[in-house]
Order: structure tokens, then C-alpha cells, then sequence
């Protein structure tokens, strides 16, 4: 450890120095304090001894240089802020530029600040050395003082000879806290089963009429609206179908190849649940990844597979939409499907298994 | 009339004693004038998280007076001309109404929004630094708990922000969180709909997310950064060895005015930073993801950074299901185990660390010297597990965009991201595990053998050897003491007095030493030349 | 096909010249060319030799016909126009190998193209897909191998050919597209593929959509025309022309010129590329003033 100081160091828990001493230098007063503080500065010099060097100049001369440039980036923000032509136009323009400047100018501003401040500490403020003793531990006495506080102001509270007394205020106040967590806790519980909600969609039908499949303009959908291999997003034909507040019933339906189409059916008929469910070569399943919800909208027309973006979930459309790749385990539902009389798509029944991300209680 | 004589430079005396017979400051006031810091870079990067946090609440004011936090549904109507007549939610028109038609709104959004991410890599930054270099061993294990939860309480903070426009990149993160909590076994559908009110999406879910976003989270992080910083003032920092340090002081230099002063002109260029940013780079462009529609979903959706590594095990899990047969059937999807369990093993982990590895090395002192990576292999090698672990999962939540960038299938990303979950960690650990030993040989060596000169020499029987310059004077050996080993004659001061400057070296006189705890070099009265002649 | 010498004598016409017993007997064969045929000829030299002229007649039609008659064709009805004609020749040459001479198919290699339509060719040829370099799993955009006038012409070859759908006439498809309608369009049919951005995003097992932002209006149009490889079909009665108007506007206003209200893009990715950003900007630039600050001890 160095002693290059330029006074000579008193030892830190050293014997007191006399504040009324008229000889003491301001900085003898400082270090006074320090060692009160059990600090001792032991290494402490300005970097620029000699007033007026030219080092000094040129450094003094960059700092207030930085400050400039902060005044000027900050009064060019500001004129940037309130004159540059800063509405949105869809085209090129000099709007386009006004958050840029805006931020140029903010970022110079600060960063002069910063700059400017950071080399006056560096390198004009005088290097120390300092050394602070940590004294991080607890004398034993002072433990054993509170230790026996706590004790007996335990006895003092006479719970020991009054077990009646502790009994009871754990049996009053167990009560008392569920009840301020009960409106919270009781305000807020929803149950998700209500009306079926969970195992419905808005393709339920309506006083037995089935729903129609309409686009999202909520125009009904015909089979020659479709060309092969084609695909489009539908919706109940209710009211607010086409909504978040129908999330579970967005469904895609495609038509398929001939070739494609056959297997898609045999598959169909082989699954207890989706005999019956296509209607020619249209095939209609829910949009909702059983996975985490995302719309599984990725259709390859000629593999047939359908993918969702958020995981890579792959499904394979002509065989009843189960999974072949990805984290999902659970099958697409089938929406199944006619023509009514007016030769529009709609729904024949409600999805027959549960739409989107699986759950607990999902029979 | 007598004027009353106003003596000017008595003001501030005369206003200090007022403060002072009121509060009794000077003691205290004193103690923290005087406080003592040690002084590195990497005690830095905590520091960017505070001052992140602070630009966050300040351009987070600005935000909360123009957003409006409800699902009703308004048709657009403002400046953005690709969306004018879209129905969408007022939360979403009120954003696109900052980005568009309030002067300055849009740098102020994407501000908050990079400071938000500036936020969250600087805690990773920091807690690395803290954990490679034992800084949460006792007695700040607490401190370390109360960082780790200020990562998750920030991470609560950045997905509520990122989902209150109700945007479709944000929605669809929102529909896959409720999918999440779906899955929980025996509760799942309670906790959703619960907190959705219903069914997804359901009418209020935004203004219970801005509650949690403006009030409750940030009140949470107030608090813990509160506690965090205390616990760093009344503990002091740690510091690493060298010479004068030990376990029971602080070398350094005091608070003020110089590391006062440092902090505040940090502050200033973090901000500086962020402004930058928030103008020059675009974040978040919501008018281009649309209003979230249940039905519309873009490729390349990705959460942000911090939450991607949940993305990406989400990707990496296989379909592995469990179906219990009691009664109607119960079903644990297999969405529960890589965002339910991982993270809740994650926590655990992380928060029991200071005590596993107590533990585990059987040291239950206090410490508050560092530790060189190199000489715990083994937290070392274990971190650098934990790196790659987090690392391979958050690429494996871009596994889209890269295989689309790069040309590589995208099946064959999943398998790549499956075998590389498994295979690259205790790769990188046992890398970093041997490497580790050899930087501690290699210091134990040059202690022993001396500081490789670069001069050869040739003896008299025709062998060639290099000249070394031990570091002790006398025949005794040198024993590690946990710091720097010098290992270039320049860090000597045998070829003058090369003080590193930063990007080249700058020779400075001898008196002056470079920073506090580099003891300042004197200059040797005779100083004899290293030559082939000398040994 | 030997040619007839009517000098040649009767019965000797088969041999060319070369009778029995005439070889080596160079002055015997002068000789008997030369010399009158006898009368008297056997019954069934007679005949061979009515057969042989009979045929020989036949092959002088024959071979007139072939000279002189039009080419041949594989449609034995219709003509091709002028341009197809031109199309046909450079189909023989670039695209028969993996589509079949008659646009059949050729199995593992190449799909049928009846019923493709001209739009098709536009798309797949006009961005350069086709002629494909190898088989993968998805053509790639490369350097258009034709002119745009032979697409043309290969265009209405294919679509004489087989029929299938056209594009509208003109360079500027979006004209009138409101590009409000557009982006509602492009978000629920485009984006899940393309990207919000338009930039494309992956499919599965290699195959990816493509980045729009490089395609024409008529490109755009053909591709949602004619579902190219594994994009669905949008055929006029699902996307009207009037929609795929409000799509291409929405395309060309809204992503394609990277007018950006924020600055720099960062290419349009999303989180991904904005996580990268604030690591290598951020905490780098922020990093380096922590070690200018304190200074290394």
C-alpha cells in the first residue's frame, strides 16, 4: 500500500484531531470526518497540480466543448420538435424523418451530458485512494441484549402461562385473513363451465336452424367460391360471428383434390368421430391450434399439411387433422358440413369435440 | 425605515443549520458524503437496469395519459391511412393515435419499449457478473433472491406492456398465456377464465393488464429495487483482491464528488443510448401487425427476447401427452411441462443457488472478495451450462425466422433445437470446466517460473531457452492470492511505465498512478536493461 | 429406300444391278445392262415385279408428302397461333424433360400443366422458378431465363394448350385498390405465410413463402391466380379481381417502400431481430462506456 501522499496520513481510529485548530487545512477537516467514518484516505492528488498548464486548458476546453454540443443538439430538438412537418403521410416524406431526428438530437444531448460530465470526473477531479473498514459484524453482547428483549417482552405478553389466549387469537384471526382475501379471490372466480361455453361454439344452431359458414364481409359461402385446392377462412352467421367474441369458431375450409379428397373421407370414416362430417370434396376444420391457440392457418396445398406459426405444430388435413410434427398431441376438430337448401355452406351440428388448447377436464 | 442587511454568503449556512435543527442530517449526511465504493466496470451493468428503469417510468407517464385501456370497439380514424375504417379496440386506436397523431408520441413508444429490453438484458448482464464471480455468496444471498425476482417481476412487466395495444403479435402471445394456464392440471380453466372474466378473450382483459402494468408491478419493483439498492449500501459492495484489499474493508473512492459524479454522467449516456435507439431503430411497428383478430396470425410471431426461451422449449417440446382414465378421462397436455414446470424449476434453481452451493463447497463464511471465474470451475462451468441452456432455447424461439433466413428446413431446426437441448450443455460445461483449470495452471506457472521475457538465450551447450523474470524477489514461492497475475513484461513496468490507455497504450510520468488500486510505479534509481547478458 | 432405275431390266431390278452370278464378271454385268431382256419371263418374276413398283409408288407419294406437307403436330385438330408456335419451340427445348411433350406430366419430376393457364407461366417462368435448376422442396426465385416476350409466347402455348386461368391485361393491377380493404385482406389470407411484413416465413420441411416485396403486380396477381407448388388457390370467386386490386395496393403502399416512421426497420422480423439489436447496440456501446468509466484495476 502507498503512503505517495501529499500530507503526511493519520491512521484511520487514530486519536482525534482539535476542530477549533486554526492551522487545520479544510481538507484536515474532511479527512477528520472520514476517519470518523473509518475511512482513511491514504492516497489523495489532483491531476492538475500546477493551475493553467496546457493539458489542463485543453481538457477544460473539451468538457465545455461537450456542453456546448448538448445546449445545440438540445435547442436543435426542440426546433425539430415544434417545426418539422411531423404528420403521418403514407408516401416518402420529411416526416418519416422526424422521429429519427427527434432522437438524434435527444441521444447527442444526453450523451454530451453524459460525456461531459463523466471526463470532468476522470480527468479533472483528483484521484484518491480511500479505504473504508467494513465492520459488518454484531458483537455478541449486543445479541445476547436483544435476544433477551425479545424473550421477555414474549413472557411479558404471558401467552406461555395463558395458552387460552394463543389459541384463540389463531382461531380468531385465521377467519379474518381469508376474508380479506375473499372479495378479491371471490370477485374475480369465473367459472369456465357456464353454459357449456367450453364445449360450444358459435356453430351451435340456433332453435335447431344449422348456421351458415360466412367469409369475414359475413357474405354465405357457396361450394364454387372455393377452387381446388384452395382454402378460406369462415365463420358462424350469427350475430358478432366474425369477432373475438366467437375466438373459439374461426374455421378453415378447403377444398380438396379428387385423389386427396377420397382419402380425407376414408380416414373420415374410420375415426368414430368424423364419419359423414365432409361434403363432397370440402372439408372444414376448427382454425384453433389444439396446441396454444394460435390460428393453424399455414395450408400446403399440395402435402396437404396444415402448420401452425407459433410452434410448428404440423397437421395432416387428410387424415382427420392429426398431428405429424410439432408439440401438439390432440387432433384438429371437424366441423361437419352440408349444403342448405339454398346451396350455401352451413354448419350440421356444433363442433363435436372440445375447439383450441387442450385442458384438464377435456373429455 | 432600516434595511435589513441580507448577507448573501451566509444563505446557505444559515439554511443548512435551519435543515439541521429540524432533521439532525449532518451525521448522516456526512456518512454518505463519505461512503467509500470500490471501483470496476462490471459493477457498472447494474446500474444500466436502474437507470433503464427510471427512463421507463418517466416515458411511461407520457404514455398513460393518451392510452386508453378498453376493449370497446371503435372504427380507426386517424392519420394511418392503411387502416382508416378497420374495427379494432380502443386500446389499440388509442396506440396507433401515439404513434401517429401525437407530436414526439411515437419516440416516446419506442423508448419505453427499448429501454424495456435495455432493462431486461442488463439484469442478465448483471446477475452473470454477480454469479461468475461469487458475489451472492454470503451474506448477500438475500440480495441475490430479490435480483432474481426483480427478473421475473421485470419479465411480468414487459409481457403486460408489450400486450396493452392489443395488437395481433401481442394478442396471439396473450391467447397462447391463456392456453398456458389452461393447461395446469385441476385448476387450468378456473385460473383462465378466472382472470379473462370468461372466455378468451373475454371484455376486460386489457384493463386488468394495465392496472397490473402502471400500478401493482411497477409498485412491486420499487420496492424491490428499493430493498435491493439498500441492501448493497449497508452491506458495500464487494471488491475484488489486490493489493490492500481484504475481506473486511472497501478500497476505493469516496461517494462524492467523483463517483457521484461518474453515476450521474452514466445516467446521462444510458439515456443518451436509449434515445438513440428509441429514434433510429423502429421497435414494435403495431400498425403493421393489425388489430388482434382471433383468426389472423403472422408468420415469424415471436414474444420478445426475454420471454422467447419460453417460446422456444414451448417449439422443442415433443407431443408426449398423459391421459389419466379416471371417469371421463383427464388430460396434462404437453404445453404444461415446458411453460409451467421449466420456468417454476428455473425459479427454484435460481433462488436456491447461494445455498446449494454452499452446501455443496461446505463454506458457510462471509465473503466479500471476489472470485475469479477461473478459480470456481465449477460455478463457472455451471454457468456457462445455464448460458447455453438459455441460449439454444432462445434461438430455438426465432427457429422460424432463421430457418427461413438461412434456407434450413424448418423440421430440421425442431430436431436441431431437441438434440442440441441435450447435448450442448454438458458440452459447454465440460469446455469451460477444462478451460478454466488451464487458466489456473497457467497462473500458477508463470508465479513459479516468471513472466515470459521474449528473449531467447543460448547457452553454452547449444540448448535454447527463454529468458523469464520472476515476480519475487527472493527464492520463496509465490502464492496465488486470487487476483491478476501479471503476465506481460509491460504490466511490470520493466519496459517504462506503459499505463494501458483504452484503445492504445499511453505512456504517462511515473508519479501518477492510473486508477485507485494500482498501486503507482516508481521508477528504479538504476535501471538495468533485460539483455542477453543478464540473467 | 433403294431407288429405281427404269433402265434397270425386268427382274433384275431387286439386285440393283448385282444378279446372280454377276459378281466378278465386271464386263458380264456392263454387258447384260446393256443387252435387251429376253420375253420370255417366269410368272412370279412378274409379279415381284408389280409388287415392287407398287410400292415404290407409294414411297414416291409418301416421301412427296413428307417434303412438301406442313409440319406435324401433336394436337391433330387446332392450329397455333403465331406466338404459341413460337412458345412450343421453346418449350421443346427448356421444359419437355420434366413436363411431357403433351404437358402430361412426367412422373417424380414435373406435374401436369393442362389447365395451368397462361397466368401460371407468367408466375413460375417470369420470376425465373422455372426452368427449376434441381429438384427440392421448392423452386426458388432466380433470374428470369426468358425474355418477357417469350414468356408470352410460352404463356399462350401452355394456355392454348390446356386452358386455365389469365391475368387481366395491363402492368399496374392494383389501380383503384383500397388499401384499407387490403390490409384487412392481406392479414387473414397472406400473412400466417408472407409474414406481416411481407417478407415470407417458413413451411415445414424446407419449403418456405417467399418474400413479396420483390414481386411485380402481375406476379402478385398470377400467384394468388394460380396457387404456384404449396400456396393455396385464390381463384376469382373467393378473392374477386376487385379484392386481389386492394391486396396488390395494400402490398405495394404499405410494405413494399420501407416508409417507416421509426427509423432503421430492422428488417421487418419482429422480436427477433429487435432482441439482437438491443444486445448488440445496446449493451455493447454500454458496456464499452463501463470500461471507459471505471478503468480496468
Amino acid at each position: 500500500m502507498s503512503t505517495h501522499a501529499d500530507t503526511p496520513a493519520d491512521k484511520a481510529g487514530g486519536s482525534p484531531i482539535d476542530l477549533d485548530d486554526p492551522s487545520l487545512t479544510r481538507f484536515d477537516i474532511v479527512r477528520e470526518g472520514a476517519r470518523l467514518d473509518d475511512i482513511e484516505i491514504v492516497h489523495y492528488e489532483p491531476q492538475f497540480p500546477v493551475a493553467g498548464t496546457k493539458a489542463e486548458r485543453r481538457v477544460t476546453r473539451f468538457v465545455s466543448f461537450l456542453f456546448l454540443l448538448t445546449g445545440a443538439a438540445a435547442t436543435a430538438f426542440l426546433a425539430i420538435y415544434i417545426w418539422w412537418p411531423w404528420e403521418y403521410k403514407l408516401a416518402a416524406g420529411p416526416d418519416k424523418l422526424y422521429t429519427p431526428l427527434l432522437g438524434l438530437t435527444l441521444g447527442v444531448a444526453l450523451l454530451g451530458i453524459g460525456f461531459g460530465i463523466l471526463t470532468w470526473a476522470k480527468k479533472l477531479l483528483p484521484k484518491e485512494i480511500s479505504i473504508q473498514a467494513r465492520h459488518d459484524t454484531s458483537t455478541p453482547e449486543s445479541r445476547k441484549i436483544v435476544g433477551n428483549t425479545m424473550l421477555y417482552m414474549a413472557d411479558e405478553l404471558g401467552v406461555k402461562r395463558r395458552p387460552l389466549l394463543g389459541a384463540s387469537v389463531l382461531a380468531g384471526l385465521l377467519p379474518v385473513g381469508a376474508v380479506a382475501a375473499a372479495p378479491l379471490v371471490g370477485g374475480l372466480i369465473n367459472n369456465p363451465h357456464k353454459n357449456n361455453q367450453m364445449m360450444t361454439t358459435g356453430f351451435q344452431p340456433v332453435d335447431g336452424k344449422p348456421v351458415r359458414l360466412v367469409r369475414e364481409d359475413g357474405t354465405p359461402v357457396r361450394p364454387d367460391d372455393i377452387s381446388t385446392g384452395g382454402q378460406i377462412t369462415v365463420f358462424p352467421g350469427i350475430p358478432h360471428g366474425v369477432s373475438n367474441k366467437h375466438a373459439d369458431s374461426p374455421t378453415l375450409l378447403i377444398h380438396l383434390r379428387e385423389s386427396d379428397a377420397e382419402k380425407a373421407r376414408a380416414n373420415n370414416e374410420r375415426n368414430e368421430h368424423n364419419r359423414g362430417y365432409m361434403w363432397g370434396n370440402y372439408i372444414a376444420y376448427s382454425k384453433i391450434c389444439t396446441h396454444a391457440g394460435c390460428p393453424a392457418s399455414l395450408y400446403e396445398q399440395q402435402t396437404n399439411l396444415l402448420l401452425c406459426p407459433c410452434h410448428q405444430s404440423q397437421f395432416l388435413i387428410t387424415d382427420n387433422a392429426k398431428p405429424v410434427f410439432g408439440p401438439a398431441s390432440r387432433r384438429l376438430p371437424q366441423l361437419p358440413i352440408e349444403l342448405d337448401a339454398e346451396g350455401f355452406f352451413v354448419a350440421k351440428s356444433d363442433y363435436t369435440e372440445a375447439v383450441g388448447p387442450d385442458f384438464w377436464e377435456r373429455p | 425605515m432600516k434595511r435589513r442587511k441580507v448577507d448573501v454568503r451566509a444563505v446557505p449556512a444559515k439554511a443548512a443549520n435551519a435543515v439541521d435543527d429540524r432533521f439532525q442530517v449532518s451525521t448522516p449526511l456526512r456518512r454518505l458524503l463519505n461512503k467509500v465504493f470500490p471501483d470496476h466496470w462490471s459493477f457498472l451493468l447494474g446500474e444500466i437496469a436502474l437507470f433503464s428503469f427510471i427512463v421507463l417510468l418517466l416515458t411511461g407517464v407520457f404514455l398513460t395519459f393518451f392510452f386508453e385501456p378498453a376493449l370497446t370497439e371503435v372504427i380507426y380514424n386517424g392519420s394511418y391511412a392503411p387502416l382508416r375504417g378497420t374495427h379494432m379496440t380502443a386500446a389499440y386506436a388509442s396506440t396507433l393515435e401515439i404513434s401517429f397523431d401525437v407530436r414526439g408520441g411515437l419516440i416516446m413508444r419506442q423508448m419505453h419499449h427499448w429501454a424495456a429490453l435495455l432493462f431486461m438484458a442488463s439484469i442478465v448482464v448483471h446477475m452473470l457478473r454477480v454469479f461468475f464471480t461469487g458475489a451472492f455468496r454470503k451474506p448477500r444471498e438475500v440480495n441475490w433472491v430479490i435480483g432474481s425476482l426483480l427478473f421475473w417481476v421485470g419479465f411480468l412487466a414487459g409481457f403486460t406492456g408489450y400486450s396493452l395495444p392489443d395488437d395481433g403479435l401481442s394478442g396471439t402471445g396473450l391467447r397462447i398465456a391463456s392456453a398456458i394456464m389452461l393447461s395446469i392440471p385441476v385448476i387450468g380453466s378456473w385460473v383462465t377464465s378466472s382472470i379473462f372474466g370468461g372466455e378468451f378473450p373475454g371484455d376486460i382483459i386489457i384493463s386488468r393488464m394495465f392496472i397490473a402494468h402502471v400500478l401493482l408491478v411497477p409498485g412491486l419493483l420499487v420496492a424491490l429495487i428499493s430493498a435491493h439498492l439498500g441492501l448493497v449500501f449497508k452491506q458495500k459492495h464487494t471488491q475484488w483482491p489486490g493489493p490492500g484489499r481484504t475481506n473486511d474493508n472497501v478500497v476505493g473512492e469516496r461517494m462524492f464528488p467523483r463517483y457521484a459524479l461518474k453515476q450521474g454522467g452514466f445516467f446521462m449516456l444510458v439515456f443518451g443510448v436509449i434515445a438513440l435507439m428509441g429514434g433510429l431503430m423502429q421497435i414494435n411497428p403495431v400498425w403493421l401487425f393489425g388489430p388482434y383478430e382471433a383468426w389472423v396470425v403472422s408468420a415469424a410471431s415471436q414474444p420478445d427476447w426475454y420471454v422467447m426461451f419460453l417460446d422456444g422449449s414451448t417449439r422443442l417440446m415433443p407431443a408426449w401427452e398423459i391421459v389419466i382414465p379416471i371417469g371421463d378421462g383427464y388430460v396434462i397436455p404437453p404445453l404444461f411441462w415446458p411453460t409451467v414446470v421449466l420456468p417454476g424449476i428455473l425459479v427454484g434453481l435460481s433462488l436456491a443457488y447461494p445455498w446449494l452451493e454452499a452446501r455443496q463447497t461446505k463454506d458457510y463464511r462471509s465473503h466479500n472478495l471476489l472470485q475469479r471465474p477461473r478459480d470456481t470451475p465449477v460455478r463457472t462451468a455451471l454457468g456457462a451450462m445455464a448460458v447455453t441452456f438459455f441460449m439454444v432455447l432462445t434461438l430455438t424461439g426465432a427457429n422460424d425466422v432463421i430457418a427461413e433466413k438461412f434456407f434450413i428446413s424448418l423440421n430440421a431446426m425442431t430436431w436441431a433445437g431437441r438434440i442440441g437441448i441435450l447435448l450442448a450443455p454438458p458440452l459447454a460445461y465440460y469446455l469451460t470446466y477444462r478451460i478454466c483449470l488451464g487458466l489456473q495452471q497457467h497462473d500458477r506457472e508463470v508465479l513459479a517460473h516468471g513472466v515470459e521475457t521474449g528473449i531467447i538465450r543460448r547457452l553454452p551447450d547449444g540448448r535454447f531457452e527463454e529468458v523469464h523474470q520472476p515476480l519475487s524477489s527472493g527464492h520463496g514461492e509465490l502464492e496465488y492470492t486470487g487476483w491478476v497475475v501479471p503476465k506481460k513484461m509491460n504490466r511490470l513496468g520493466a519496459l517504462g511505465p506503459a499505463i494501458k490507455g483504452f484503445f492504445y497504450p499511453i505512456e504517462k510520468p511515473v508519479e501518477a498512478p492510473v486508477s485507485p488500486g494500482h498501486p503507482p510505479v516508481e521508477e528504479r534509481p538504476e535501471r538495468s536493461e533485460i539483455s542477453s547478458d543478464n540473467r | 429406300m433403294t431407288s429405281d432405275t427404269p433402265d434397270a431390266p425386268r427382274g433384275d431390278v431387286a439386285s440393283s444391278g448385282r444378279g446372280p452370278g454377276s459378281r466378278g464378271r465386271h464386263g458380264g454385268l456392263f454387258a447384260r445392262l446393256r443387252r435387251r431382256p429376253s420375253a420370255v419371263r417366269s410368272r412370279g418374276r412378274r409379279r415381284l415385279g408389280a409388287a415392287v413398283r407398287l410400292v415404290a409408288a407409294l414411297m414416291l407419294a409418301g416421301g412427296a408428302y413428307t417434303v412438301f406437307a406442313p409440319g406435324l403436330q401433336a394436337q391433330e385438330t387446332n392450329q397455333l397461333s403465331a406466338a404459341a408456335a413460337e412458345g412450343k419451340a421453346l418449350f421443346d427445348v427448356s421444359c419437355v424433360s420434366c413436363h411431357g411433350s403433351n404437358l402430361q406430366g412426367v412422373e417424380d419430376r414435373g406435374p401436369s400443366l393442362i389447365g395451368a393457364g397462361s397466368a401460371a407461366v407468367e408466375f413460375q417462368v417470369g420470376t425465373g422458378r422455372m426452368p427449376m435448376a434441381r429438384q427440392e422442396a421448392q423452386a426458388e426465385r432466380k433470374p428470369a431465363l426468358f425474355t418477357s416476350d417469350q414468356i408470352r409466347q410460352l404463356g399462350q402455348y401452355v394456355q392454348e394448350m390446356g386452358g386455365g386461368p389469365q391475368l387481366p391485361a395491363g402492368d399496374d393491377l392494383a389501380a383503384g385498390g383500397d388499401i384499407a380493404q387490403g390490409g384487412q385482406l392481406y392479414r387473414v389470407n397472406c400473412s400466417q405465410c408472407h409474414s406481416f411484413g411481407g417478407g415470407g416465413g417458413a413451411l415445414s420441411s424446407g419449403k418456405f413463402a417467399p418474400n413479396i416485396r420483390v414481386a411485380t403486380d402481375r406476379q402478385i396477381y398470377a400467384a394468388m391466380l394460380t396457387g404456384p407448388q404449396n400456396m393455396p388457390v385464390f381463384g376469382d370467386n373467393q378473392l374477386t379481381p376487385d379484392q386481389k386490386a386492394d391486396i396488390i395496393a395494400y402490398i405495394n403502399e404499405a410494405l413494399k417502400e420501407p416508409n417507416d416512421p421509426g427509423g432503421f426497420n430492422l428488417g421487418r422480423y419482429g422480436p427477433s431481430t429487435e432482441g439482437v439489436a438491443v444486445f448488440l447496440v445496446g449493451i455493447v456501446a454500454l458496456v464499452f462506456a463501463c470500461l471507459w468509466i471505471a478503468g480496468k484495476s
